[in-house]
């Protein structure tokens, strides 16, 4: 059994309230926590995995969970997803892939996109990062090391292991954010950062509110291949996505996930094939990309063989979207 | 029976008034109880009556002596499970259910270092935490358990030294979990941290400091727990062999994964008895342990077995947290519940240990399998647990069912710094089982013979002697291996599908029921007691200390007594969760509980079935021997018309006695050898199984998966079909999980990387092959009503199958578990280099060109399949040892026949030289013999 430390729940009722509730936290110095499905948040909560005093649920806020070909709200939940008919089928595929029915109808496209990075000695419970006396992730005021990478206390090489990301980042979706300083958007491709910390470009006191998507993302077909040992639960152990709108090379866009700590867009070694896109160019595709990425061992499956899958991955998914 | 029953002797029917009021003490009353919820006593079920005393049931493997106890009420009838209800509706009460009164909730304070001393633990902050009602150490309970008497060495918490990251320290129970919690912050403890061993092969050399200390039966001053040595047989034979494979294997260790998380209630009554809940597989072991450490007579404690959530081996021994509890609730004054986290289940462990097993076979120019040479070398973890037994187990439950020339076996468990290893379905066989028929497999490839063909020539008979010396029974092997054969379609199949498609075959052999009780004298008392006791209202009460894990044994026992009385199983009530009611039961483990105890209940039950006959034959005038049981009657066998119920027969032998109370009990009959570790792997029964795998194998990810499964099992007589294909498919699903994806993952630092139910991956659904069970019966002389395990040994073979089956689909040997993707595409990538470096989906598909061996199998094959007809229906009682396939006479002692016949449990010191990993620990010498401790 596992006991849930407790936090002061907070369920704002417009996106104003739960901005304003963000700020005076921010002013205050206290600690919180949005959350909108819960089902990453709260079971690292019960491992007592960086636990804040506050939780903002933005549960009780209406019309966060828009689903459309266009634009799908970060409450949208991932079982929604996977039967609208008005999604992209590319979501709806990857969405359908995420770990099991049960919490995928509780999960959401914001908690998904912004789902905290994965490394077996983090995600634990207190007692067993007590016993490797914590790391760089969450030391626990000890300032410890990485344990994937020792001896190097400056970046976290915990592995992102959302699912839509790369799905977003090749159906050229912007992302929404909002917070106490206003609204912003940016390219998908753009949203994520640095390392297994920092995570993305979300400031303090920022949500993200939704995904758009260009006029033209219906005629964009689109694969997403995963990597896991089963059919269910598993995170992704690698992921690629690709899309294009068929006969437009320069529409060509890959992304790959849960190879480094943040998704990433493959858009320098698609430019490097140049204005072409038909069979012949897979494998070198398919090569370069593996070529970009460098796994690390924190995940189930070891790095060199996730590196050379995503060659497969690439292959598989480049072949589907062209129809072959 | 005229005037019915009365209230008062001396009134008759007459007496009532006409009136129809009633007179005051006078009146009529119905019969107690109502005999069953049908009015009409249902016709004789023929079918389900076997052919031997004039019923229809088919026996084609001959008849049994229990045959004439069958009222084909209940045996051999598909049945839910009697606790089914309880469970489906959520009533069943397991460990966590338990709710008394008053209750405070205990922690436990757990090592964050692998391998410590202990130099001092100040307990005084935590004392002075408000909440916090009790705080117990190592010093509160120094007295050392453990499952076996051999082996004790475990402590309710650390005394001197904690083992393993997770080792408890010590406990503490407070008003409230979150309290407790907090509590176990303020201990304040010194430690020594000294150096760990995590590799098993490390812990074959000298250490400064041994996990354990065994005293003058220490081996150097190594983490060497147990070492075994054992060969059998005409070493000479395996010179010169027509096929040979050598091996070595790579398995990593797994965990039960049941579903229930430990948890124990613990309260001292207001008599200062201990009563404490606990989902125990084994309760009367973990009732000694208790005395032991608490230094309380055993008859001052109560064990209370609750539902068990699962057990699978993971819930057999003595616990240190049911210690804590105890000694917890003794000091608070109230009761203390301890629940684990999922995490504290992988702590506590006892899965299947770590191996490195290295296998040499070989095979003579008429494929008769000359030797098998096993070496194991397992990692223990931190403590003894059933370790003792694992050693030998790893040979010697290799010995059948194949006729061998020679046999070789060394072993050795270790310990480390790991939570510890211990006994899990299929306990110490699967592992070398699995590296033994994959030996098979290359050994057929090489002689380009059929793998099945090759098995079913060199396959021991029915009541025949193993190499080792274990007596067999009934044998129902080949029936097995022919079902499979035809149920897969396995001659078009196999080694002609196309690259990533393959199919294997995989055979099980395991113990049903150990032949020796580890806490006393087997020729003394018995394994398993059953007591019956029947009131006047007709229902049946079953006192059992037999545990119901979730495998049936209490809807078993109901099952066998329904069937001996005639009685609808709904009046059958068994009793089985307390130790203060029931007689002493040895527990769920070594898949004894059917064989074992069924067979105590067919004697309680005949015990009272003689006292309704002879009722019966005082009411009907017809002697016992013409009398027939049938659905809550007793009637003369030649008119159905004369007879009475099975109310009026009870109640007449009810009278001037009261409750019929009756006892049975089971012993299995003395057998096996005399040598050093004759004991381990003696059983009154063995099973048998074989299966052949499908799988898809998707050659550039390296993803395996396992589409179907033919499974085909002996448990001599399935008692209840539904349950033996239930534990058929669940024994697929745990071995696949073995197979497939499931390991304890240690890390760079010797830490247990995965110790949840996402990290450590179960199968799915979706993983699920689709399963054909398929029973096979061979009716075993001294099962209960001929039938034996079903638990354990349908685990064994999915492993074999599945690696065989991937050899098959791209022509790549592994030799390493799990197959994780990761693996097979290791493999895979060195095959493609080795060939040139061609592409995956290139890789050459194995094919099979029969060589002239095959017609000789198969000559062979039939010849034996009648030879085993005849044994197994007693046609032929002659004796069989292994070794009449070389040649020998089974009469005289073969040490007398042939010059190199050996049986050694020692090795001479020029072997030493040769002898594999695991017997590398036979290099040392003990202390006694180095003039250490004495």
């Amino acid at each position: 059994m596992m006991l849930m430390p407790p936090f002061n729940l907070h369920h704002p009722k417009t996106v104003e309230e739960a901005c304003e509730l963000a700020a005076t936290f921010l002013a205050n110095k206290e600690s919180f926590d949005w959350v909108a499905g819960g089902t990453d948040l709260l079971p690292n909560y019960k491992w007592h995995i960086n636990v804040k005093t506050h939780v903002i649920s933005l549960a009780n806020i209406p019309g966060l969970d828009t689903i459309s070909m266009h634009e799908i709200g970060a409450m949208a939940r991932l079982g929604a997803l996977t039967t609208a008919e008005n999604v992209h089928p590319l979501i709806a595929s990857a969405a359908s892939k995420i770990a099991s029915s049960l919490i995928r109808n509780n999960a959401t496209l914001g908690g998904n996109i912004c789902l905290d990075t994965r490394c077996f000695w983090f995600n634990q419970s207190e007692d067993w990062r007590r016993s490797i006396d914590w790391c760089h992730k969450e030391d626990c005021g000890t300032g410890s090391d990485c344990r994937v990478i020792p001896n190097q206390n400056t970046l976290c090489v915990a592995t992102y292991q959302g699912d839509l990301a790369p799905s977003l980042m090749a159906l050229e979706g912007t992302i929404h954010i909002i917070g106490p300083n206003g609204p912003r958007s940016l390219p998908v491709d753009e949203f994520f950062q640095l390392d297994g910390i920092t995570r993305n470009v979300l400031q303090e006191g920022e949500f993200v509110l939704k995904v758009t998507f260009p006029e033209n993302v219906a005629n964009r077909t689109g694969s997403y291949k995963k990597l896991r040992v089963r059919e269910s639960w598993d995170f992704p152990e690698a992921g690629v996505a690709s899309s294009w709108i068929p006969g437009d090379p320069s529409s060509l866009r890959v992304a790959s996930t849960a190879l480094e700590s943040i998704p990433r867009s493959h858009q320098e070694e698609v430019d490097a094939l140049g204005t072409a896109f038909s069979k012949e160019h897979i494998p070198q595709l398919s090569e370069a990309i593996m070529k970009s990425i460098k796994p690390v061992n924190n995940t189930a499956l070891p790095p060199r063989y996730r590196k050379s899958m995503v060659r497969v991955l690439a292959k598989r998914s480049l072949r589907e979207i062209l129809g072959d | 029976m005229a005037g019915g029953y009365r209230q008062q002797p001396g009134a008759s029917s007459g007496e009532v008034r006409k009136d129809g009021k009633r007179v005051a003490g006078k009146q009529k009353f119905p019969p107690p109880g109502s005999g069953g919820s049908r009015p009409t006593m249902a016709p004789r079920d023929l079918d389900s009556i076997p052919e031997s005393v004039g019923g229809k049931e088919p026996q084609p493997a001959g008849s049994h002596i229990h045959d004439r106890y069958r009222t084909g009420t209940e045996v051999g009838k598909p049945r839910a499970l009697v606790d089914s209800h309880a469970k489906v509706t959520g009533q069943a009460w397991y460990g966590d259910d338990v709710r008394l009164p008053n209750e405070i909730i205990g922690k436990i304070l757990r090592s964050p270092h692998h391998y410590a001393k202990i130099k001092s633990i100040d307990t005084s902050k935590v004392e002075a935490l408000p909440g916090v009602l009790a705080v117990a150490t190592g010093a509160d309970a120094p007295n050392t358990f453990g499952v076996l008497p051999v082996t004790k060495d475990e402590h309710a918490m650390a005394v001197e030294k904690v083992r393993h990251v997770g080792d408890l320290v010590a406990c503490v129970a407070a008003v409230d979990e979150a309290t407790a919690m907090e509590a176990l912050n303020l201990f304040e403890i010194e430690w020594e941290v000294l150096d760990p061993v995590f590799d098993p092969r490390k812990g074959l050399e000298d250490q400064d400091e041994p996990i354990h200390w065994r005293g003058k039966y220490h081996v150097g001053t190594t983490n060497v727990q147990k070492r075994v040595f054992q060969e059998f047989g005409d070493r000479s034979l395996v010179d010169d062999p027509t096929a040979s494979s050598h091996g070595k294997w790579r398995m990593e260790g797994v965990h039960h994964g049941f579903t229930e998380p430990h948890a124990v209630v613990a309260h001292w009554d207001p008599n200062g008895r201990l009563q404490l809940y606990t989902p125990q597989q084994v309760p009367h072991y973990a009732h000694r342990a208790l005395s032991t450490v608490l230094e309380v007579p055993m008859h001052q404690i109560n064990v209370i077995r609750t539902f068990v959530g699962g057990g699978f081996g993971g819930k057999s021994d003595p616990f240190p947290h049911e210690m804590c509890a105890a000694i917890l609730s003794r000091k608070a004054g109230r009761p203390v519940r301890i629940n684990f986290s999922r995490e504290e289940v992988y702590w506590i462990n006892r899965g299947r240990h770590p191996s490195y097993i290295e296998v040499k076979m070989t095979a003579d120019e008429e494929a008769r399998i000359s030797g098998f040479d096993i070496d194991a070398l397992i990692d223990g973890g931190g403590f003894a647990s059933f370790g003792h037994v694992t050693s030998y187990y790893n040979g010697v439950l290799a010995t059948a069912p194949y006729e061998l020339g020679s046999f070789h076996y060394t072993g050795a468990r270790v310990w480390t710094n790991k939570p510890a290893s211990g006994a899990m379905r299929g306990h110490g066989a699967v592992n070398t089982r699995c590296a033994v028929e994959v030996g098979l497999d290359e050994m057929a490839e090489q002689m380009q013979v059929d793998p099945i063909d090759l098995r079913l020539a060199n396959l021991l008979p029915p009541h025949s002697r193993t190499i080792s010396g274990f007596r067999i029974t009934s044998n129902g092997m080949r029936e097995a291996l022919e079902r499979v054969r035809d149920g897969s379609d396995w001659d078009a199949k196999f080694r002609q599908m196309p690259l990533g498609k393959g199919i294997g075959i995989g055979c099980g052999f395991f113990i049903s029921g150990s032949g020796l009780p580890i806490h006393w004298d087997p020729n003394r008392f018995p394994h398993a007691t059953v007591h019956i006791q029947i009131d006047m209202d007709g229902g049946v009460t079953v006192h059992t200390g037999a545990a119901d894990i979730g495998q049936g044994s209490t809807t078993a026992v109901a099952q066998v007594v329904s069937e001996v009385l005639a009685l609808p199983i709904e009046m059958i009530h068994v009793r089985s969760h307390e130790s203060d009611t029931s007689p002493v039961d040895l527990g769920s483990y070594s898949s004894r509980v059917t064989f074992m105890n069924a067979n105590a209940a067919i004697r309680a039950a005949l015990d009272i079935r003689e006292k309704l006959l002879n009722a019966a034959w005082e009411m009907l005038g017809y002697h016992p021997d013409v009398l027939v049981l049938n659905d809550r009657r007793i009637y003369y066998k030649h008119d159905p018309a004369v007879g009475v119920s099975y109310l009026q027969a009870l109640h007449k032998a009810q009278e001037d006695k009261g409750s019929l109370i009756s006892s049975g009990a089971y012993r299995s009959p003395p057998m096996g050898g005399v040598h050093k570790g004759a004991a381990a792997g003696l059983a009154p029964a063995y099973s048998f199984s074989a299966y052949v795998a499908e799988v898809d194998v998707d050659v550039e990810t390296g993803l395996v998966s396992c589409t179907n499964v033919w499974a085909a099992h002996d448990c001599g007589k399935a008692l209840n079909p539904l349950a033996v294909e239930g534990q058929i498919i669940g024994s697929c699903h745990m071995g696949l999980g073995q197979v497939l994806s499931e390991k304890m993952v240690y890390g760079r630092t010797g830490h247990l990387q995965n110790p949840n139910l996402l990290e450590y991956k179960i199968p799915s659904v979706h993983e699920m092959p689709h399963v054909t069970p398929i029973i096979v019966e061979s009716s075993d002389p001294e099962g209960p009503f001929g039938a034996k395990e079903a638990g354990e040994g349908p685990l064994l073979p999915i492993l074999p199958a599945v690696v065989n089956a991937v050899y098959d689909a791209i022509g790549v040997r592994i030799r390493e578990l799990p197959l994780t993707p990761d693996v097979v595409w290791k493999a895979i990538s060195a095959k493609t280099k080795s060939l040139g470096g061609i592409d995956e989906t290139e890789l050459p598909s194995p094919r099979l060109e029969h060589s002239s061996l095959q017609a000789t199998l198969v000559a062979r094959g039939l010849e034996h399949k009648e030879r085993d007809r005849r044994r197994q229906r007693s046609e032929d009682t002659s004796a069989y040892v292994n070794g009449v396939l070389f040649g020998f006479d089974p009469d005289r002692p073969l040490e007398d026949q042939v010059d190199g016949w050996k049986s050694a449990v020692e090795p001479v010191p020029e072997q030493l030289a040769e002898l594999g990993l695991a017997g590398k620990a036979w290099l040392k010498k003990e202390q006694r013999q180095m003039g250490g401790d004495q």
